[in-house]
């Protein structure tokens, strides 16, 4: 696993303000998380944000979105904790 | 009088959409005309095989095939946030008909958002 800058930890929808600017501050070096709601934004399209995106696995099951996922890697709790272990920086949004 | 519920918030992620669902089927056990429209992310309340055991959630899916029994009069989705959300009637539960929030909102003589 690289090391990750600062992993952005997002849990809104796409329409939320707070997803907008999340994405409009990511950075190479950054990985981006999707919890929550913020899994919807797999549905709109596979979002390309030029980072690793991760995408938590309950979450998209629960919604009825885990088949047919482009563009997230999925991660369970466990794998998420990991994730952050990795990351110097961490912003929840 | 006609009251129509709008939800438009995510599933799962608030519970201002339970709530919401909550009132529409009170007003309709008390033979109210209520007419629910899911509108934004709220749409995706409407995808099939949710599976929210992973979060401990009751399914909203099973929760909103409650509706007739309670006598909700229709159960609308906004066209263009459907378009957005990759949502057609292939991937949708049942009984829900696409329409446009723009001509739906004016038939009503109460409206109400969840959240």
């Amino acid at each position: 696993m690289a090391p990750i800058n600062t992993l952005h930890i997002l849990n809104k929808a796409p329409e939320h303000p707070r997803s907008l600017a999340c994405m409009s501050v990511l950075q190479s070096g950054d990985a981006l998380l999707l919890t929550e709601n913020a899994v919807l934004a797999l549905a709109v399209n596979s979002i390309d944000p030029g980072v690793p995106v991760f995408a938590l696995a309950p979450d998209l099951a629960a919604r009825g979105l885990e088949s047919g996922i482009q563009g997230a890697s999925l991660v369970d709790y466990a794998g998420m904790v990991d994730l952050t272990t990795h990351a110097q920086k961490l912003i929840n949004w | 009088m006609s009251t129509l519920m709008v939800i438009d918030q995510p599933p799962y992620g608030t519970w201002a959409g339970r709530e919401a669902l909550d009132m529409a089927f009170s007003l309709a056990a008390f033979d109210q005309s209520v007419t629910l429209l899911f509108t934004g992310s709220g749409v995706n309340w409407l995808r099939m095989s949710q599976q929210p055991g992973g979060v401990e959630q009751k399914s909203l899916e099973k929760n909103l095939s409650a509706a007739p029994v309670f006598g909700v009069e229709a159960i609308y989705a906004d066209a263009a946030a459907c378009a957005r959300y990759g949502l057609t009637v292939e991937n949708m539960i049942a009984g829900v008909a696409i329409a446009s929030s723009s001509e739906l909102l004016p038939k009503y003589t109460h409206t109400a958002f969840a959240g």
